[in-house]
């Protein structure tokens, strides 16, 4: 192994920022409501009823999200097409929309036929998890060589055959950390569920939220976490295993293909269809923001804007205009932290000095409810002697948590492909070891943290669930907002969170879009 | 009637969207090399992409052993392709990348191997099935590649730059390899290179080679 | 080489540390914080900060909250907490190490058991003589002080009963009525928390025969929406482009119709509120027990009760304020429901029975 000796050191920083995170705060929570008569409460079938329940809808809402996301990662991330970028960016909208607004949009469009219900809630998963499915694995898939399929081809494999064979397998890996993800997302879910789902859609989560802001049965919140941190555990340890089995493949993105004849068309059909799909319930809501009972206004953008809006200025939590400013520096925030703790982790799993059980470690936050983060963080930091909120740094810490096992799956499959081979060869040229780990691995952990970072400002962007726990109550984020908007009477309410939901659109695709380009540049 | 058996190219127009050359008319019998040289960005790839059916012709005709095959898809073709990299598939041992052509043309696992390890007995490969391709050398993966293009048994070869990633000294066995495995083959090949050298090499090698300058 | 490790981790670390500290400027250069900050130094010889935990709803008027800065010398911190349940889960886990100073907004259906689990410290506020008659005694023997009161009542959309020509309901009987099939929407109770309130006021109601009420709400086709958003903005039939036009909300409801309407506040609103079968909330503030600053919370605790506060609260929160004699905005007593009696349960009822009551709710409703 040519690796530096830094490197055997890299686990320190993401092992050090889980430990004060998750586990003090999780360890906090714990000490608090878990007694020897906790074990009773495994007995009770009502959490293993809803495990089952949540588990088959999951897998229903996986399921949809890849037969959705495979066809557009391939053609956003493989061909080279007019707006291919700013495709790419859309892709990651409907990742950040609140789950709020997502849901209302949803009704909006299909609720006269859907009713609300499995349907519905198994839609609106696979649509917000679009992003997880083409950011994972087209990270992988741009590496791919094309010819590896026409060579398949021209041993006789038809088009499908050569892409069951050949480019299949080497997604696999890619895939399957892509599929945990949305699993456990969807395992997880809770806004959804609340919004527009029934009995038949019960979640963990809202089981715990349930029985902590309800019940105030604390002892049965903790079991049904428990419960909902094994099952997200046991598919985290699954998915590592597919990715440990991958093999081969080249860690650059490849040159962009060049659609032609038939393939042009299909090209064309698959951005027009992603199109479509992302941006239907995205020009819902633009629709929704510009009417109202009267016809077309703009009245709901200059309440965004304007000098006498919505609350600005009368009451103490602020503008609009303020959450947009602290959800930005918050997204950026998250991005870099999320960046550096995630590569650091993928890197320290490559290096293999502290296995697999750290890479699933690193993960574990995906199965933590919000409602249990949020509680631990405030009773771990949220008070004398150690209150970290007013520092406004929790709120990025809980996103960064929740962004740096995607970050490990963005990077770890990608990371893998790398030949180290590379890395023996620049030692041999006489680099030293830094410089020479550096020639190996840099190029494709520069593209791989770029991509992610994109995502982890994507998910500080969209959180609502630890930011209402822990952002000051008068620093609310821009979900928090429209959440607020959202829960009072009004056409203005309404119109405004509508028009505070497209300007969200605007920064992700934007921002996204920004960091994207950055990493292209050299 | 060698001509029949061979490769024919009739007044083949390529490009993509205007022709980049004009119109090729070319034959090349079986067990023969065509040796394709020129800068890069002639075109020598495209002319190698259109025959195996990776680009569609603009014009003309591409017949193998009297078969027309101008206007098939890629796997129909029978036209085997090996590129500069090797490009072996890296979740399977090197036996299986070579057993990956007869497995698609309905052979049994069993007798896919046997000939797998047949062909790698003539590309001085003997004993290599069960290695990870990571654990090939350049030119190992590439005679591989070339094992693999022939378990397919094509009807044709086209080699496009195979050797250019290859030091010079393997580079020239590697060119005598090939040579003689066409010709035992019995297949024609189009082999397409920048280096004049390497075409004159392997147009004057072999009986019936000739070269294409564009 | 340990050395060279370090000092990345070092950098790493800082680097992490530079960017989070950019957002913590960001916040703090908010233009509706400047206020705060320069109202707060100049009076107060030793600036106290007073940490008011509060559920997400909370809002109050940024001049009202400065001018007591000004005047008190005390700081305040809004934390939030959540939504209202979260919040008080929250403090019942830090009971007696808490994570604030003074808590604001917890409501009868949760309050018991965080009186029960010691959250608070006796406090009886002089402002309390001020109360309204019918919350003087909801004190819970002095541990916390009601600060505000809303009713969970049917919202009826006038306009559409005009257009179809049929009367609206006026009581709880009626919604069970054939005339009204498939026209309510509800909240999930386990979800929601005006749907809790709606099945607690048929449960105050109807007593052991709620469930029955509630079979032939559901023989009347009665819709089940998870949140109030998604049944006002989604089913129903003024708020959005639903087709329900009979909903559970606020008594509140229609005067924030009017507030919060695009442009010139129209003249009359389309929607109305029940009067029948209202279930009422009352919010309260308590002082956290184990703070370092009861004295300063304990002045919050008076100015949340005092006139200024209580006059802003109805156009911010759309809840009625708990002081006696306030005087309510134009728009509250044209419109809001005037609820005679609104229907109650004793909070110990509630929190003992509330697990049971969402079960057989379940079990009726097929959920």
């Amino acid at each position: 192994m040519h690796a530096p000796t830094w490197l055997r050191w890299a686990w320190v920083v993401p092992a050090a920022f889980l430990l004060a995170f998750l586990a003090i705060p999780l360890a906090s929570l714990g000490r608090q409501v878990i007694s020897p008569g906790t074990v009773g409460y495994l007995f009770d079938p009502l959490p293993w009823r809803v495990a089952g329940l949540a588990s088959g809808q999951a897998i229903v809402s996986t399921l949809l999200a890849l037969a959705i996301g495979l066809p557009m990662a391939n053609v956003l991330t493989r061909y080279r097409f007019w707006g291919r970028r700013w495709a790419l960016a859309l892709a990651t909208v409907p990742f950040v929309l609140p789950t709020v607004v997502v849901a209302l949009a949803f009704r909006a469009l299909l609720g006269g036929s859907l009713g609300s219900g499995f349907a519905l809630v198994v839609l609106a998963h696979a649509y917000l998890n679009l992003a997880v499915v083409v950011r994972i694995v087209g990270a992988r898939w741009v590496t791919i060589d094309p010819r590896m399929e026409l060579t398949a081809r021209s041993l006789g494999a038809g088009p499908w055959t050569a892409f069951r064979t050949v480019t299949w397998p080497a997604l696999r890996p890619a895939i399957a950390s892509a599929a945990a993800i949305v699993f456990v997302f969807s395992f997880t879910s809770l806004g959804v569920v609340l919004l527009i789902g029934d009995s038949s859609t019960r979640t963990l989560e809202s089981l715990v939220l349930r029985q902590t802001s309800i019940l105030l049965d604390f002892q049965g919140a903790a079991v049904s976490a428990a419960i909902q941190a094994l099952v997200v555990g046991s598919v985290l340890v699954w998915a590592a295993r597919q990715r440990a089995a991958q093999r081969g493949g080249s860690a650059r993105p490849m040159r962009l293909i060049r659609p032609r004849g038939r393939s042009s068309l299909a090209v064309g059909v698959v951005a027009t269809a992603a199109a479509v799909i992302v941006l239907a319930p995205v020009l819902a809501l633009v629709w929704a923001s510009l009417r109202s009972s009267s016809g077309w206004t703009l009245a709901w953008w200059s309440g965004l804007f304007g000098p006498n809006t919505i609350d600005a200025g009368s009451t103490r939590i602020g503008s609009p205009l303020s959450a947009m400013a602290r959800s930005l520096t918050f997204a950026i925030a998250t991005g870099a932290v999320a960046a550096v703790v995630g590569g650091l982790a993928a890197v320290s799993v490559l290096t293999g000095r502290i296995g697999r059980a750290f890479a699933i470690a690193t993960a574990l936050p995906l199965g933590i409810s919000a409602a249990t983060l949020g509680l631990g963080t405030l009773l771990a930091y949220g008070r004398p002697p150690l209150d970290l909120r007013a520092t406004g740094l929790l709120v990025p810490i809980a996103h960064a948590l929740i962004a740096v096992p995607l970050v490990v799956a963005v990077a770890t499959p990608t990371l893998r492909a790398t030949d180290p081979r590379l890395v023996t060869v620049a030692a041999n040229l006489g680099a030293r070891p830094t410089r020479a780990w550096w020639t190996g691995y840099g190029p494709a952990l520069r593209t791989v943290m770029v991509a992610a970072g994109g995502l982890a400002c994507a998910v500080s962007l969209g959180e609502f669930g630890a930011a209402s726990f822990l952002a000051r109550a008068d620093g609310p984020t821009v979900p928090l907002v429209i959440a607020r908007l959202l829960g009072r009477p009004g056409e203005a309410s309404f119109g405004v969170a509508a028009a505070l939901a497209v300007v969200l659109v605007i920064m992700t695709t934007t921002l996204v879009a920004a960091v994207d380009r950055g990493g292209r540049r050299r | 009637m060698k001509e029949s058996t061979g490769l024919r190219v009739v007044d083949l127009v390529i490009g993509y969207d205007s022709p980049l050359h004009e119109p090729f008319t070319f034959s090349v019998a079986p067990g023969d090399v065509l040796a394709v040289v020129g800068p890069s960005g002639c075109g020598k790839s495209t002319l190698l992409g259109t025959i195996a059916g990776l680009t569609p012709a603009l014009g003309g005709s591409i017949e193998i052993g009297g078969r027309d095959i101008t206007a098939l898809p890629i796997n129909e073709r029978r036209v085997a392709m090996v590129f500069q990299e090797a490009l072996l598939f890296p979740h399977l041992n090197v036996r299986d990348n070579v057993a990956y052509g007869p497995r698609r043309a309905g052979v049994s696992r069993e007798e896919a191997r046997a000939e797998a390890d047949r062909l790698l007995t003539w590309v001085d490969l003997e004993g290599y099935g069960d290695r990870s391709i990571e654990q090939l050398s350049g030119g190992q993966a590439q005679r591989v590649s070339l094992a693999r293009a022939l378990a397919a048994k094509p009807d044709a070869l086209c080699l496009d730059e195979p050797f250019s990633a290859l030091d010079a000294p393997l580079r020239s066995r590697l060119a005598q390899d090939v040579l003689a495995i066409v010709a035992r083959a019995g297949i024609p090949a189009i082999h397409v290179t920048h280096d004049p050298d390497e075409a004159a090499a392997m147009a004057h090698g072999n009986p019936g080679g000739s070269i294409l300058s564009m | 080489m340990k050395r060279i490790s370090t000092a990345v981790l070092a950098t790493l670390s800082a680097s992490a540390l530079v960017l989070t500290a950019c957002s913590t400027n960001e916040t703090t250069t908010d233009a509706t914080e400047d206020a705060t900050q320069s109202a707060a130094t100049p009076s107060a010889d030793e600036p106290v900060t007073v940490q008011l935990l509060t559920h997400d709803s909370f809002a109050l008027s940024e001049d009202v909250i400065a001018d007591f800065e000004e005047s008190s010398g005390i700081d305040i911190e809004l934390v939030s907490g959540g939504d209202a349940g979260s919040m008080v889960a929250g403090a019942i886990l830090a009971a007696g190490a808490p994570t604030a100073d003074v808590m604001f907004g917890v409501d009868n259906t949760l309050v018991t058991r965080a009186l029960d689990e010691g959250v608070f410290e006796p406090y009886t506020s002089p402002e309390a003589d001020s109360l309204r008659p019918d919350l003087a005694d909801q004190t819970f023997d002095g541990l916390v002080t009601p600060i505000d009161f809303g009713d969970v009542c049917i919202n009826i959309d006038d306009t559409w009963f005009e257009a179809e020509g049929i009367a609206p309901p006026t009581t709880l009987d009626d919604l069970v009525d054939p005339t009204y099939s498939g026209l309510l929407v509800v909240q999930d109770p386990g979800t929601s928390s005006p749907g809790l309130a709606f099945l607690l006021s048929t449960v105050a109601r109807y007593g052991d025969e709620w469930p029955t009420y509630w079979q032939e709400l559901k023989d009347n086709d009665v819709a089940i929406a998870g949140s109030w958003s998604d049944a006002y903005y989604g089913d129903f039939t003024f708020g959005g482009g639903g087709d329900r036009p009979i909903v559970v909300s606020y008594a509140t409801s229609p005067p924030a119709e009017i507030v919060y309407a695009e442009g010139e506040p129209p003249e009359t609103v389309s929607t109305s509120s029940m009067d029948d079968g209202c279930y009422r909330q009352i919010e309260y503030a308590g002082i956290l027990a184990g703070t370092d600053n009861v004295e300063a919370a304990q002045q919050v605790v008076d100015w949340l009760l005092s006139a200024p506060v209580q006059e802003d609260i109805p156009l911010n929160m759309f809840v009625f304020p708990a002081r006696a004699g306030t005087p309510l905005p134009e728009v509250f007593t044209e419109f809001a429901g005037q609820v005679e009696r609104a229907e109650q349960l004793p909070a110990d009822y509630v929190a003992e029975n509330v697990e049971g009551l969402l079960t057989e709710w379940g079990s009726v409703m097929g959920r």
